[in-house]
């Protein structure tokens, strides 16, 4: 992977996730050696799918590891105090 | 400066709370209907109110208000909101008003509603709030109109959030809440990169809740940020974004003090 050009690649695929049809700005990018890292949570499963596919798609030839979580819709199991 | 110490500790707390549920950047859209549904039905068990801190919505529109009304319609508990930038996104906000609105929302932008609760009566200064990073490192309001203008977007936001908790002190309320979208403090945001600190909220917000007085502050917005922080003037500070709280709700008991009608003054209550 070449740095100068996966670097505008990984910038362009961020621009990509913040655009209109997406709008997705709670996902992390980052380099970590030669792949690309994905964090973050995501309200459902279907949009978690999405996101790995447009990666597939804008980094394609770039190793792309993928830690992204879907948000837990369960209520609290306890309060906190503020006394 | 209206003291921001707890009640608990300014010996006027009889030992009542108002039971606040709060949670973000939930981000509905038509495929995630019915999703927070199940666990908000279980407010009227365990809140008083429900706070929705912005980012409702995926992209603004009405079809994805709708969803969110539907997620709060008649739960049983009073709904506050602020809305977020999504809410924004597709200049629809008045529209997305109407409909939270007609779903028996309370959304607020530089006002403030009071409610009744068991003991005394809970007081919600709501404003969406706007970016432009924290004190030492902020954006001045020089140069081209265009920065001037985002700027002055910053400080009318914070004047909306001041006003509306000076009207909330004013009414001696026993509780008194900020609710904003953008973060007032850098404390939640840690996690998220520093460079992006200045997009993600403003100490004029801080600011106006330590001029005021509040008894808490609650925000969204920082998805990679952490739930606790405190202002410069001691006003507690939580981040409910739905990824941050990792739960449906986020829920607080927060004491209720006894004030005279007039500049949030604490009284005793015998």
């Amino acid at each position: 992977m070449n740095g100068g050009e996966s670097e505008y690649r990984i910038a362009r695929f961020r621009d990509r996730l913040a655009r209109e049809d997406v709008a997705e700005l709670g996902v992390r990018v980052e380099v970590r050696g030669e792949a690309i890292l994905l964090t973050g949570t995501l309200p459902t499963a279907g949009r978690r799918d999405e996101i790995l596919r447009l990666a597939g798609a804008e980094l394609a030839g770039i190793p792309v590891r993928a830690d992204l979580l879907v948000a837990c819709a369960d209520p609290p199991d306890r309060p906190e105090d503020l006394s | 400066m209206t003291s921001a110490a707890s009640p608990a500790f300014s010996g006027k707390w009889d030992g009542s709370v108002v039971r606040v549920a709060a949670v973000g950047d939930i981000h509905l859209s038509p495929d995630c209907r019915g999703l927070l549904r199940p666990s908000f039905e279980t407010l009227p068990l365990c809140a008083d109110l429900l706070l929705l801190a912005g980012d409702l919505t995926r992209h603004g529109t009405v079809p994805e208000a709708q969803v969110v009304a539907e997620e709060v319609r008649d739960l049983g508990v009073p709904v506050v909101a602020v809305l977020g930038n999504h809410d924004y996104h597709s200049g629809q906000e008045a529209d997305v008003t109407g409909v939270l609105t007609e779903a028996g929302v309370t959304v607020l932008e530089g006002d403030h509603v009071i409610l009744p609760v068991a003991g005394g009566t809970v007081g919600v200064a709501g404003a969406k709030g706007f970016c432009g990073g924290f004190a030492g490192r902020s954006a001045g309001e020089f140069g081209e109109r265009e920065m001037k203008e985002f700027v002055r977007a910053a400080h009318r936001a914070a004047e909306g959030l001041h006003r509306a908790l000076t009207e909330v002190s004013a009414d001696g309320c026993a509780a008194r809440i900020a609710l904003t979208h953008f973060a007032p403090v850098p404390d939640t945001l840690a996690g998220e990169p520093v460079e992006l600190y200045p997009f993600l909220g403003s100490y004029l917000l801080a600011e106006a809740i330590d001029e005021a007085g509040a008894d808490l502050a609650v925000h969204g917005h920082a998805h990679l940020g952490t739930e606790h922080g405190m202002t410069a003037g001691g006003v507690r500070v939580r981040n409910v974004a739905q990824p941050v709280i990792g739960r449906a709700f986020a829920l607080y008991h927060l004491p209720l003090a006894a004030r005279t009608p007039d500049a949030g003054q604490t009284s005793d209550r015998t």
